[in-house]
């Protein structure tokens, strides 16, 4: 390589130094010391910006900053010192009016004073790492003012009187207060905390649990939940007028904590003020503050969540067993209703549509409903009784908010295979009788269950409808047809049905008077002519008919009767006179069925077409019955008979769960069955777990009745046990 | 035997043919050895019964003996002969134990085949080896396994034929029987239950888990499960000893 001789050129350092003279240094800064006097005793005015600034410059250019910085350290502290004094010597009140003053003082000098000597805040202060020149003079306030020893609890101490003044009614200087505390928080945050706020946190504290201490001495619930409302709206505008905003959470989590977290079990429990009697009283205003009151602490709302509950779920068992209550189905299911709606409101106008609390309302009617295992009939019967006449003259809105509320206490049964099969009972007396107020209405239910419930559930319901309707132009088929020429013997309305649609009812058939057995054949030939296959079996338990009778004095009365009694009365019009034997013997009619008829024909006032010997209400074997020309009644139609339906007997009560029993076991058979053919092998208690919540839309099944359901179809071979494990049950393909 | 993996199966059919068993015996002496022929020889060798010929001569007459005039079977008289010969009470339990060995389908009646096969397994063709072997047989009795094979055989055998179920009384004699040989204190409570709460006819899941019960649960019940999948019967029976005071249960 070849090394070719450079020539560098070097640019040489100016080796000149210009040494400033020290005395020039001291001389400078002696300027700029009596400028800072100038300013603290506000006589900047004649100052000029320039030079000052030039001066400080130049310290700085020349390296003497350090100077300058040191130089102005003390000289401020020197300042602060006498302010420091004037203020501890303020008296009384003035002492935070001195403080304020001078701190504005303070700043204002400040900012000049930063504004001379920018170029040493820019540059000196930078590079050796100097606190700048405005937080310096923040400092310097801090350490000789805020933390002298003479005014630092005395500060505090004011501080913490004047709020004290203001809670308890006084009127304070706020602009003062806002002032010193922004200071504070300019000062820096620890400043603002350590000073003032947790000393303030930690007086409120001990402030609100005194207050709160003494007012639930003294207080109902309502009027704490109003006070405890206004002292913490108090704060929040405190804050919003003198305190730092960050404060607000604190402050507001010290009210809450002293004055409802440490109280909520008394003031809920308050003997006739508290959430109990609330409830009971509708006072949606308390209830709305507790409400927003508690939500702010932790568990507030569980605490008032479970106390509604556990109220509501002994008001609910009460309204379920006081037998008072059971005695009318309708008014049991309407006081149900009622206090839904009750509990509806509270939640919408005072509880925010809480859904938690939506919740508890449910899971609470549901337990309380189900604990009357005849909830399902009385919700029939309350259905019922609206769609007779309940519902007449109401508008169709109203009859859907009525029918929907009810839909609602349906889905809280457990049990709804019960009410389907009283419904079904219902809805057939209903039609047959003729008793429905609307036809739509009728429908609109089914709809609503079939919406709920699938449709397997109104099949058969709808079915009834369709006979209805069928049965209706079966008759005009039959009366304009040969066969109904009658002349003027008695008219027959037929209602064909479907067996598998209706409720069935062992029908036993009894003798029918002669001229209806004519009509009624006449129709049988006709109907059977037309349609193959079909059997018909005349219900005569189940029919009416209207009868025209003529009494002693020549009084006509038209008299509306079951078939029944039609059987018994026409009887009379051969004899005068019979016996209880002899109309049994007569009619074959049932004996117990006999003898309400008569109790109603001869036994009931203004409708005692029959008189009867002797007057008892009991029938007895020998007992005489007789037509009752005296009869009178102000009606020319006199109804006898078809009574609505009731609420079941015992007896009748017992054989429709009994039938409800039997149609439950193979339905669990073939859920049963449905689970074991997937999964194979299972173990006792997982099927009883499957069957009950595949069921449970219909019913909750008693796992006893599942464990004989599993055990008959092992003896059927469909399942079998485990050869190792006896818990274990196996699926027999 | 389709159950078997093929070398388990030509096992079997090696013991056979070596021993002469039969099939039951030979999976049974080859379970119990793991499989291992040679093991399992000294295990069926070691065992009393040891199959031994029979002459079907002898048999046949036997059987002819103790047959109906009527009906090729062995019914009630020829049953009481046949006791009579063997010098044992008719109602002696050992009658059980000759019938599952025979597999017969009902009490108080044997077949032909379920006769003489019996016998040929049992390796019995005269009355006098047909005595001895009884006290053997009663032995039986005392083995777990075998009870309660023989148990769970006597349900079907004591049952009415075409029925699905046992009658209560037969059963409740049936229990009786079987439990004065492997004892289980509760069974006459058992029994008295049956008659006042249940009164109708045991299903032979009842039948099988009742033996269970007995084995498992303790005298004072203390072990039994409510979840335990017990039959409703015997969940009942339970419910019964409480309220009566007969056991007195710490319900939890």
């Amino acid at each position: 390589m070849s090394a070719q001789k450079k020539r560098n050129f070097k640019i040489e350092a100016f080796k000149h130094r210009v040494e400033l003279d020290p005395n020039y240094a001291e001389r400078t800064w002696r300027v700029l010391e009596h400028a800072i006097h100038e300013i603290y005793n506000h006589n900047a005015s004649g100052l000029s910006f320039e030079e000052l600034y030039r001066n400080a410059y130049n310290m700085v250019l020349h390296k003497y900053g350090e100077k300058l910085y040191t130089g102005l350290v003390n000289t401020m502290t020197g300042h602060l010192k006498e302010i420091a004094r004037s203020i501890e010597s303020a008296q009384g009140g003035f002492f935070l009016e001195e403080l304020n003053v001078k701190w504005g003082d303070h700043n204002k000098a400040l900012q000049m004073i930063r504004d001379i000597l920018m170029y040493m805040d820019r540059t000196f202060v930078h590079s050796s790492h100097k606190t700048p020149v405005h937080e310096l003079g923040l400092n310097l306030w801090r350490d000789n003012i805020i933390h002298s020893s003479k005014i630092q609890s005395r500060l505090l101490d004011m501080l913490l009187d004047l709020i004290h003044r203001e809670r308890t009614g006084e009127v304070i200087n706020r602009g003062l207060m806002r002032n010193i505390t922004k200071m504070l928080m300019d000062l820096g945050s620890s400043v603002y905390q350590e000073d003032f706020e947790k000393p303030f946190l930690e007086v409120s504290a001990s402030f609100y649990s005194v207050e709160s201490q003494q007012l639930i001495e003294c207080c109902d619930c309502g009027e704490y939940l109003r006070k405890a409302e206004r002292r913490l709206s108090e704060e929040i505008e405190r804050v919003s007028h003198y305190l730092d905003v960050k404060s607000e959470v604190k402050i507001t989590s010290v009210v809450e904590g002293e004055m409802i977290a440490n109280h909520m079990q008394r003031l809920v429990h308050m003997e006739n003020s508290g959430l109990v009697s609330m409830l009971v009283d509708d006072k949606y205003e308390d209830l709305s503050r507790m409400y927003n009151l508690f939500r702010r602490v932790p568990d507030g709302l569980s605490t008032i969540k479970d106390v509604m509950t556990s109220h509501l779920r002994d008001t609910g068992k009460q309204l379920v067993s006081d037998p008072e209550k059971l005695k009318d189905p309708v008014d049991f299911v309407q006081n149900l209703l009622d206090e839904k709606d009750k509990y509806d409101k509270i939640i919408t106008k005072a509880f925010n549509n809480d859904k938690t609390f939506q919740n508890a309302l449910n899971s609470s009617f549901e337990y309380f409903i189900n604990l009357n295992n005849r909830s399902p009939e009385f919700i029939s019967l309350y259905v019922d009784d609206k769609l007779r006449k309940g519902l007449k003259g109401v508008s169709e809105e109203d009859v859907e908010v009525v029918l929907d509320k009810v839909m609602m206490l349906f889905r809280y049964l457990q049990e709804k295979d019960v009410f389907e099969k009283y419904y079904k009972q219902h809805l057939a007396k209903r039609l047959l009788a003729g008793k429905s107020v609307s036809d739509d209405t009728e429908r609109s239910m089914i709809v609503k269950l079939k919406t709920e419930c699938g449709y397997q559930f109104t099949s058969k319901l709808e079915g009834m409808f369709t006979d209805m309707k069928t049965s209706v132009d079966t008759m005009q088929g039959f009366y304009t047809s040969q066969y109904s020429e009658i002349g003027d013997g008695p008219t027959l309305a037929v209602q064909v049905l479907t067996t598998g649609s209706w409720p069935t009812q062992p029908s036993a058939p009894c003798n029918l008077p002669a001229e209806i057995l004519v009509i009624c054949e006449k129709f049988r030939t006709y109907y059977l002519g037309t349609r193959t296959g079909r059997r018909l079996t005349w219900q005569t338990n189940m029919g009416t008919a209207d009868i025209k009778a003529t009494f002693g004095k020549g009084q006509r009365h038209e008299l509306n009767v079951s078939t029944y009694q039609m059987c018994i009365l026409m009887l009379f019009n051969s004899v005068d006179r019979l016996t209880y034997g002899e109309i049994e013997q007569a009619t074959e009619i049932p004996p117990s069925d006999l003898k309400r008829c008569l109790q109603s024909l001869a036994c009931v006032k203004g409708k005692n077409v029959l008189r009867k010997e002797p007057m008892s209400k009991d029938i007895a074997e020998d007992d005489a019955f007789y037509f009752n020309d005296k009869f009178t009644s102000k009606f020319i139609k006199v109804k006898i008979g078809t009574v609505a339906a009731q609420k079941e007997s015992e007896p009748e009560k017992q054989e429709t769960r009994q039938r409800v029993e039997e149609d439950r076991k193979p339905q669990i058979e073939a859920a049963i069955v449905r689970i074991m053919k997937s999964r194979r092998v299972l173990d006792h208690n997982t099927i009883v777990t499957e069957v009950t919540s595949q069921l449970q839309s219909r019913f909750l099944p008693n796992p006893v009745v599942i464990k004989k359901r599993i055990e008959s179809l092992i003896e059927r071979e469909f399942l079998e046990r485990d050869k190792a494990d006896r818990k274990l049950y196996r699926y027999l393909a | 035997m389709h159950k078997l993996g093929r070398g388990h199966r030509d096992k079997v059919q090696q013991f056979m043919a070596i021993t002469g068993s039969s099939e039951k015996a030979a999976v049974q002496a080859l379970k119990a050895s793991d499989w291992h022929l040679e093991g399992a020889f000294d295990i069926f060798y070691s065992q009393p019964h040891i199959r031994t010929v029979t002459d079907s001569r002898h048999l046949e007459e036997l059987y002819n003996r103790y047959k109906d005039p009527y009906v090729d079977m062995i019914l009630v008289d020829g049953i009481t002969l046949l006791c009579n010969d063997l010098q044992v009470d008719p109602q002696d339990i050992v009658m059980l134990v000759v019938s599952w060995h025979m597999k017969a389908a009902t009490m108080c009646e044997f077949s032909r085949q379920e006769f003489i096969g019996g016998l040929q397994y049992l390796g019995i063709d005269t009355i006098e080896k047909f005595r001895d072997k009884l006290s053997y047989m009663r032995s039986e009795l005392k083995d777990e396994q075998k009870f309660r094979e023989i148990y769970n055989f006597a349900f079907g055998w004591a049952k009415e034929k075409g029925q699905k179920s046992l009658a209560l009384d037969t059963a409740i004699g049936m229990w009786q029987l079987l439990f004065a040989e492997r004892h289980w204190p509760l069974v006459d409570h058992w029994c008295q239950f049956l008659q006042v709460r249940h009164n109708k006819a045991i299903s032979r899941d009842t039948w099988s888990q009742l033996l269970e019960f007995a084995k498992t649960v303790d005298l004072q019940l203390s072990n039994y499960d409510e979840e335990g999948a017990w039959p409703y019967l015997i969940d009942e029976f339970v419910e019964y000893l409480t309220e009566n005071g007969i056991v007195q249960r710490h319900q939890n």
